[in-house]
């Protein structure tokens, strides 16, 4: 049951990044520790194959099939979460490129383990880079990836405390209420 | 100005005895009031009231040029007779960085603990070759991580407190070597293990570093070269990293490392945009630190110590260990020529460092450092 929340959920779903940042948003006692944060990220999500730098540094080019989430950091909230165009994305600190497999992979992963493990912290994908790969123009906005890079995994695995929308309790679904709203229940 | 507050408080201080009861005389000028700015009321931001927040009216004015050397605050009202401090650093391109107020509240609000937030208590016995390879890892971190602390200390006091930002983020840095020195320490002790070699290559670059002839040298040295390298090993902890113990201690350490990248990177690009001949010292002291630092970065017992924690093992050092040290390689020294690039010193075309051998692939460097220009 747990270890599907993502894939249906979709990792080229908006909706999936938005309920992220509102967990984030939610419990900002679970970053106090990280402390601030300042960051524009793109998760940059291409069909399937290989990781490839097309989506990115292709900066002008309308790729298929690429979707790409821009979220933006402050202090310890995620203050915007917004689809964005290739050109746009561009401008992003640092772009996380990689196919929906791979993405899809690294939250199941989440999901299984409560958080990233072993090679599936997004650190280690965007060392390897042969799966998901962290790019950007700029060194300064790239190097960002590694001075927050603490408070950006946490942020991912909150994925592995969402609750399923189709496990909502049904009044909270029938008053319209923000799936993430609620948690996974650790009992 | 209220003047009504104004004739209150000279009326106040009027009346107010002009000798202390001991016989020595009382000054009451700061209740008149003194020439610099009043009443700013700088707003506190969403975290609370940062550098930036009160950077407001004279007070966020940083002269170019430093009028005294004492240590008076910034916007204070200064006697003429005040001492000299003998501060040599009087430019504001000698150590600012447009980010560093940035950096310094990133700095304080990011401050972790080597005692409380490593689960040491989760440290897994290891096998003994394993253990061996970590401890010489942390024996030669330990050893080079203080000079990040060293460094900035012996020119602190030779800066000029008009650019008191620039100190106060240096002061962080230092905490942040402390603990980097600190929790590498003790990962070398806390397994049943210990400290294991020193070699005078690791001493070498450190000396080098330590005796750079000005503090923009310096920092070329060790913030763009030596800390830009030892980030990318922290990046590699991933990696090399038998627990998730060893892990924690790498991302964490990771973060820190990266701030101080980021301040060294952008000082530099300020001291060349301001002071272009200073572009000429900065490679002057490169061409010899990429010499140094390689003959560190091939170090017989640091580099085998990495490449066979890389490996997992001795079975896969050869298929696996030394592969992905040469690909971390390239990677650390891309990463060193793009930062170079930002900083505004191009080494593409200077560094004696083998490119080619290395895999480096300049051209995207160059597009990449064109595509940051352009935005």
């Amino acid at each position: 049951m747990t270890t599907a929340v993502p894939t249906r959920l979709g990792v080229a779903d908006l909706t999936f990044y938005q309920r992220l940042a509102h967990l984030m948003n939610s419990h900002p006692e679970w970053y106090r520790v990280l402390g601030d944060a300042d960051m524009v990220a793109v998760f940059t999500v291409t069909g399937s194959g290989p990781a490839t730098d097309q989506a990115g540094a292709d900066d002008h080019a309308a790729t298929a099939g690429v979707a790409n989430f821009q979220l933006v950091f402050e202090a310890m909230a995620c203050e915007a979460v917004d689809q964005v165009s290739n050109a746009e994305a561009a401008l992003a600190d640092f772009r996380l490129v990689g196919p929906a497999t791979a993405w899809s992979a690294m939250f199941d992963d989440i999901v299984a383990n409560g958080q990233a493990s072993g090679e599936w912290t997004i650190n280690s994908l965007a060392l390897r880079g042969d799966r998901i790969r962290c790019l950007g123009d700029d060194p300064m906005g790239v190097d960002k990836f590694s001075r927050f890079n603490q408070t950006l995994q946490q942020f991912l695995d909150g994925a592995g405390r969402l609750e399923p929308p189709e496990l909502e309790p049904p009044e909270l679904a029938a008053r319209g209420a923000t799936p993430s709203d609620t948690t996974r229940s650790t009992s | 100005m209220n003047t009504t507050q104004d004739e209150a408080r000279n009326a106040i201080a009027d009346r107010l005895p002009k000798q202390a009861p001991l016989g020595n005389p009382l000054d009451w000028a700061w209740l008149r009031g003194a020439p610099g700015e009043w009443g700013v009321h700088p707003k506190p931001s969403a975290r609370g009231l940062t550098m930036q927040d009160i950077s407001v009216g004279t007070y966020g004015e940083v002269p170019e040029h430093a009028s005294r050397r004492s240590m008076a605050g910034r916007g204070s009202t200064i006697d003429g007779d005040v001492p000299d401090m003998g501060y040599i650093l009087n430019k504001k391109s000698d150590m600012w960085a447009e980010n560093v107020r940035e950096l310094y509240e990133e700095a304080v609000a990011r401050q972790w603990s080597a005692t409380r937030d490593i689960p040491w208590s989760e440290l897994p016995e290891l096998p003994s070759d394993i253990e061996h390879a970590m401890c010489q890892v942390m024996t030669t971190l330990t050893e080079i991580e203080m000079i990040a602390a060293d460094l900035p200390a012996k020119w602190m006091w030779r800066m000029n407190h008009d650019y008191l930002e620039a100190k106060m983020f240096l002061c962080t840095q230092i905490m942040d070597e402390a603990r980097h020195t600190e929790v590498f320490r003790k990962r070398a002790l806390a397994n049943g293990g210990g400290l294991l070699y020193s070699r005078s290559s690791g001493e070498g670059l450190l000396r080098t570093i330590l005796e750079a002839k000005t503090y923009t040298q310096a920092t070329a040295l060790l913030h763009l070269l030596g800390e830009g390298f030892i980030l990318d090993i922290f990046r590699m902890g991933e990696l090399i990293s038998p627990s998730h113990v060893e892990k924690k201690i790498f991302r964490m350490a990771m973060q820190d490392e990266a701030r101080h990248v980021a301040y060294g990177t952008m000082h530099l690009r300020y001291a060349v945009e301001h002071d272009p001949d200073v572009a000429a010292e900065i490679h002057e002291a490169l061409d010899h630190g990429e010499v140094v630092l390689t003959e560190f970065g091939t170090n017989a017992d640091f580099g085998s110590a990495l490449a066979y924690l890389l490996g997992g093992g001795e079975e896969q050092i050869e298929t696996k260990g030394f592969p992905l040290q040469m690909e971390m390689q390239r990677h650390q020294f891309t990463s060193y020529l793009a930062r170079c690039e930002r900083a505004g010193i191009s080494r593409i075309d200077r560094t004696k460092l083998p490119l080619d051998l290395l895999g480096i692939d300049t051209s995207t460097i160059r597009a990449g450092s064109r595509s940051a220009a352009a935005a």
